[in-house]
């Protein structure tokens, strides 16, 4: 049995290239970068040459990247350096924990926190978020990609909201960096945070931009690393595949989506010809994800069951128990639980053959159609 | 194709034990953590190691899956296990009774919830590590005491529903816990050093006043100070009668010098009513939500039944009783017979044969 791997959006497999890179410079660079001699040169060199890959592919300066050990972290950052008590934030209800939470903690020292749900299109409406917008408001951050629905905002629109209120801007662009293009010569934001294993890169890296002019203080205090803001000595491999990865990235991005837009568009036409009911949840995904609704089946087990199969997919938000919940994004965009809890992620990447995307198509085939065959013949 | 068994695995030594039996015996196995309860909604955080559905547990068992390259999942049963199991808890203290969770979860969860599980999964057989073992008698599954007398387990499993009893493999069944631990050792299995659990898996820090009071607050202080009668005289007063289970000695405040036991609660009144031991004694219980694991005997019957957890079993009738379904008859008085405990009938000539059981009533 091939095994595939459908799960795109909670992380990629590592590219060979960064795997091969990754290892060279594990082997051969292993100075400490703040050191003076060569040793400590040529770490600094890696790191530097990463950070101008990483903002060559978001087009800002390489000044304005920041590494950072994930892109929870990068969300951290900025969530807990910006607004402070008696602050109004804005958020939406389906932002990743990574911003949910620390937004719940600041809330309860004080900070006013507006949550926006997103409309049954699974997006937020810009509009919403002007209405919600105060003259203590500090911060807004609103993600760039749901990560449970795929799901684009349009961040340009509440970027440029914010620009004008002089608020500032947080986006978590972790599951849009790679799959859709980020133009910070162009898009109004201060704040985005990445990661390297979304996009064929390694775990334990991710990074921030923060727009010049804009600071905000560390997390934890130590050395002076990434400018004073990331103290700890840097993981230069894990630094140097997360720049070559998003040089990939960028690069083929074109020809990436092209790709994925073709394997969703197929392995859509697959299903309805093999007569298995489905409804899409949500609009204007990103390439290759898909959240889907099988009326009839029970997430949790159809996951498992495609697990059996030798396919990997996903249902709901994972919790630190490996249990699942429905996907809250879908209930806060209205769905109702039945709907919520019957509906599944699939997400597809840039090494998925057709042949995969109809192996895939088998499988539910081999498990929906039961199912919904006995429950609606 | 191979037959598809879905083992139990709580992340203890018995369950990783009992996965490995199964891949032994030939079968295709996969595991499942049920997860039946959280902190979030039963408190009493201790961060012990040998709390089932702690987070340490399920990593535990997926690791030993993955040595034994067997897929593992965690699939979430905390909704029938708060129904049938905490809940009814609550519901049997608030009553005055002492109930046994273990049992309601085994009859409830770990049977009749997993193996609707399994049929979803499409497994044909389901696996667990308790000392017990199934076993044919005139070609029909019965349940038979494990060979560990100190581990046997068969006592807590007399509600499961006997059609699954067909579908079970319990593959501990033959052994003794140390030569289960030893298989467990010699197979390098990560658990293998697991602590043993003794108390109430949702209840870890082993006090129930405490999950009481945070599960149902309301009712729980709604109790309040109560009288201690002994032959019509209040002899002390308690803090609540929930706190209190029928053989009860310690913890009454009473200083006699022949001990004093809790002979009966009543709720209503909020009272606890103590008597030296001679008075514990009956001679009889009506019983409730009866489960048979053979066919319904013919009354009365005779076997041999046991109270609770660690006592003997003793010679009883069987016959239809007046107020509960059925009415046992003790050959011998027998102490402390607590209602919401289970009694558990066995083949009074095959006495490892489990053939069902109940709840006791008064």
């Amino acid at each position: 049995m091939k095994n595939i791997y459908c799960d795109i959006s909670a992380t990629t497999p590592l590219s060979p290239e960064v795997d091969d890179f990754i290892s060279k410079i594990q082997r051969t660079v292993f100075g400490n970068p703040s050191s003076i001699h060569r040793f400590g040169q040529a770490s600094k060199a890696v790191i530097e040459n990463a950070r101008r890959q990483v903002s060559d592919a978001i087009h800002c300066s390489p000044g304005e990247i920041y590494f950072t050990g994930c892109g929870s972290e990068s969300d951290n950052l900025v969530l807990h350096g910006i607004p402070g008590p008696g602050d109004h934030l804005i958020i939406s209800t389906y932002e990743h924990p990574a911003v949910k939470k620390p937004a719940a903690v600041l809330e309860s020292a004080g900070t006013i926190v507006t949550r926006i749900p997103p409309g049954t299109d699974g997006r937020i409406n810009p509009a919403a978020v002007e209405k919600a917008i105060r003259p203590e408001t500090k911060l807004v951050s609103i993600m760039m990609v749901n990560n449970e629905i795929g799901s684009v905002n349009d961040v340009a629109a509440i970027g440029e909201i914010c620009k004008a209120k002089h608020i500032l801007f947080h986006t978590d662009g972790v599951q849009a960096l790679g799959k859709i293009p980020i133009d910070l010569q162009v898009l109004p934001i201060d704040f985005l945070s990445m990661s390297a294993h979304k996009v064929y890169g390694p775990k334990g890296v991710g990074a921030l931009f923060i727009r010049r002019g804009v600071s905000i203080p560390p997390l934890m205090q130590g050395g002076g690393q990434e400018k004073n803001l990331r103290p700890g000595t840097e993981n230069i491999p894990g630094i140097a595949g997360f720049g070559l990865a998003a040089k990939l990235a960028a690069e083929s991005l074109n020809v990436t989506s092209t790709h994925l837009k073709n394997i969703t568009d197929r392995f859509l036409a697959a299903i309805s010809h093999r007569k298995i009911q489905y409804f899409i949840n949500g609009s204007h995904q990103v390439p290759g994800v898909l959240n889907i609704y099988f009326p009839g089946i029970d997430a949790q087990s159809l996951v498992i069951r495609m697990d059996m199969a030798g396919i990997a997919i996903s249902a709901g938000s994972a919790c630190s128990s490996g249990t699942t919940k429905p996907a809250g994004a879908l209930l806060d965009m209205g769905l109702d639980r039945d709907r919520a809890s019957a509906s599944v992620r699939i997400s597809f990447g840039k090494y998925h053959t057709i042949a995969d995307m109809e192996s895939v198509a088998e499988a539910l085939e081999n498990i929906v159609l039961p199912l919904q065959k006995e429950i609606f013949s | 194709m191979k037959t598809k068994v879905m083992v139990a695995m709580s992340g203890g030594v018995d369950s990783s034990v009992a996965l490995l039996k199964v891949l032994e015996s030939g079968y295709e196995a996969f595991g499942v953590t049920m997860k039946l309860w959280d902190y979030q909604t039963s408190g009493g955080n201790v961060s012990r190691e040998n709390s089932c559905c702690s987070v340490d547990e399920i990593n535990g068992a997926k690791l030993v899956c993955d040595r034994m390259d067997v897929p593992h999942y965690t699939i979430d049963f905390s909704k029938v296990f708060r129904e049938k199991v905490m809940d009814n808890f609550a519901g049997e203290y608030l009553a005055g009774r002492t109930p046994n969770p273990c049992i309601r979860c085994n009859s409830f969860v770990k049977w009749d919830a997993f193996i609707q599980q399994a049929d979803i999964l499409g497994a044909d057989l389901i696996a667990t590590g308790h000392y017990a073992r199934v076993e044919l008698r005139d070609d029909v599954p019965v349940l038979k005491k494990g060979l560990d007398p100190v581990k046997d387990q068969a006592y807590v499993l007399w509600g499961i529903p006997r059609h699954t009893m067909t579908r079970t493999l319990l593959p501990l069944g033959n052994l003794t816990k140390p030569q289960v631990r030893q298989i467990a050792a010699d197979n390098r299995l990560a658990t293998a050093t697991t602590p043993e659990s003794m108390e109430i898996c949702f209840i870890p820090d082993n006090n129930y006043m405490r999950f009481l009071r945070e599960f149902v607050p309301d009712k729980v202080n709604a109790i309040g100070h109560g009288n201690i009668i002994e032959d019509h005289q209040v002899v002390g007063t308690h803090s609540g009668y929930a706190g209190y289970t029928v053989g009860q000695r310690k913890g009454l405040g009473l200083s006699n010098p022949e001990p004093r036991y809790v002979q009966k609660i009543d709720p209503e009144t909020n009272t606890v009513f103590v008597s030296k031991k001679n008075a514990l004694l009956t001679f009889g219980c009506n019983i409730s939500s009866v489960n048979w694991l053979v066919d319904p005997p013919d009354f009365p019957h005779r076997v041999q039944a046991q109270i609770r957890y660690n006592s003997q079993p003793v010679t009883a009738d069987l016959a239809p009783g007046s107020t509960g379904e059925l009415q046992a008859q003790f050959s011998e008085p027998q102490p402390a017979v607590t209602p919401g405990q289970s009694i558990v009938f066995y083949d009074q000539h095959e006495t490892d044969i489990v053939l069902g059981g109940g709840i006791i009533e008064i």
